[in-house]
């Protein structure tokens, strides 16, 4: 079948599912209306447990154990990356030439880091509330921290950022959120039970558990991405391959 | 359709498309002001939106994207140092950015305070439209430094040695 | 229909991204389109009500993406130089 006969081909086919999907378009029901039967009962739910935000009551009190599977994953896959980034036996490790960082650039950087990591936190500590929670408010507290790259050149960073303690709160936040879903099986509960009192409607500690699981993904997710970036940062910036020493070996 | 919406999706139009594009094509000189250029503006559109739509909430997307904008800009200029100064931008077109950032942000910050009025909703605003500037600010200085860095300099960035 | 405009510019925007995305074939470029591309589906997310979405895009698109996909250039071109060079000893 020659190049051109196939290209026909796809084309041909292409129409086909260009149309039918057309026609299926066309057949979907209305988007977003005022009611659903899942919806109603989901903010029915939500503003009976004194969750303001809805979305963090399906992810944290409704269906809590998807969001530990979800959590699982981003864990899970940040111990790949530090299993495959790690510093081999046949790579160096070279100090970085350090960089001069231009003074506005750190100056803006080191004002922006607390304003990121202010801003992080008030994202994981208002899940409840405002859009955001857990996931959200991590990856902005990681960002901020990378801030400080820009800021400084990669061995400062080093120097203030160990990333041991990092891969430690990763694992505490992670476990965190199992204890608090294993103190619900104490009070009589099933798992990731919504045990404690909801408190007051649209402040800070209502929900009862959903702002304690929100504060161990957002320590999950922000320590979990540091290690990641700490492991690509390594390779990109420190790690050398040894390939040559053995080519010069081999010359002598 | 309210005059709020209706002003986002002329910003949607006439900015954020142009500056997108901008972005997306040519060389490296000009992709990185116009990504600085695209946040801000999509910052601004999603202020304008959050009072379209009577929804509050909608601000705190904005107040992460007005510290996040400049922080990927700051990182691409940062890991893109050598080719920025092999082709540096023209002067003019970088100053011609940034002045049409400093111009949106209080176009659209301060009728958007004056709609809110005061309380913790206005000084939310502020403190965007604050970043905003800053960041573009920041953005257009780092690229001038990385420019006059890198012709004093005939070695390789950071992390790149011959040796 | 008036309604409907900011979502329609939206979609336009995130087509527009994702061919762009799929055209573009040197990588510093494309981590410029990916960023680009996470900004109009953000966009997407939030004319579609759904704040929370948007806001983990923006997140994660923002500084992250092109943090690692540049982080991986650099690797990759260093271990390509440094193979040149041992051609030329």
């Amino acid at each position: 079948m020659s190049s051109r006969l196939r290209l026909w081909v796809l084309a041909a086919g292409g129409l086909g599912v260009a149309v039918l999907f057309v026609l299926a378009c066309f057949d979907l029901p209305a988007f977003g209306g005022l009611r659903h039967p899942y919806g109603d009962r989901a903010v029915h739910a939500a503003l009976a447990r004194h969750t303001a935000n809805t979305v963090s009551s399906v992810n944290f009190d409704q269906r809590a154990f998807d969001t530990l599977g979800e959590e699982s994953i981003l864990f899970g896959s940040v111990v790949g990356t530090v299993v495959l980034l790690r510093q081999t036996r046949d790579e160096g490790r070279l100090p970085p030439e350090p960089a001069t960082v231009a003074p506005p650039v750190r100056r803006y950087a080191l004002i922006a880091l607390p304003v990121t990591l202010l801003i992080g936190l008030y994202v994981i500590a208002h899940g409840q509330l405002s859009p955001g929670g857990g996931f959200q408010g991590g990856v902005v507290v990681a960002t901020a921290l990378h801030l400080l790259y820009i800021a400084v050149d990669y061995r400062a960073l080093e120097r203030i950022r160990p990333v041991g303690l990092y891969e430690v709160a990763d694992a505490a936040g992670e476990a965190a959120y199992l204890l608090v879903g294993t103190a619900a099986l104490v009070t009589g509960a099933a798992f990731l039970t919504n045990f404690l009192p909801y408190g007051t409607f649209n402040t800070l500690s209502s929900g009862g558990t959903v702002p304690l699981l929100n504060a161990a993904i957002g320590v999950e997710v922000a320590c979990g991405v540091v290690v990641l970036l700490a492991r690509f940062l390594d390779q990109a910036v420190e790690i050398e391959s040894g390939d040559r020493d053995d080519e010069a070996e081999a010359g002598t | 359709m309210s005059g709020w919406t209706a002003a986002a999706a002329a910003l949607l139009l006439c900015g954020v498309a142009p500056a997108a594009c901008g972005a997306a094509t040519g060389p490296v000189r000009r992709r990185v002001p116009a990504q600085n250029l695209t946040t801000t503006l999509l910052s601004l559109v999603i202020l304008l939106l959050a009072q379209g739509y009577g929804r509050p909430a909608y601000t705190d997307p904005a107040l992460v994207l007005a510290v996040l904008g400049p922080a990927g800009t700051l990182l691409y200029v940062r890991l893109l140092a050598d080719q920025l100064a092999a082709h540096p931008p023209r002067p003019r077109s970088l100053l011609a950015v940034t002045a049409l950032s400093y111009t949106a942000v209080p176009a659209v910050v301060l009728p958007l305070c004056v709609a809110t009025g005061p309380g913790r909703a206005m000084v939310k605003l502020l403190v965007i439209g604050v970043l905003l500037v800053l960041g573009s600010r920041v953005a257009a200085r780092a690229v001038t430094a990385a420019v006059s860095a890198g012709h004093g300099r005939t070695g390789p960035a950071e992390g790149m040695s011959d040796g | 229909m008036a309604d409907d405009l900011p979502l329609l510019l939206g979609l336009l925007l995130v087509a527009a991204a994702g061919t762009a995305a799929v055209l573009v074939r040197d990588p510093v470029r494309q981590s410029f389109v990916l960023s680009l591309f996470g900004l109009a589906l953000a966009l997407v997310f939030l004319l579609l009500q759904a704040p929370d979405v948007a806001l983990s895009q923006l997140a994660v698109g923002s500084a992250l993406t092109p943090l690692m996909v540049l982080l991986s250039v650099r690797k990759v071109r260093r271990k390509a130089r440094s193979e040149r060079r041992e051609e030329h000893e």
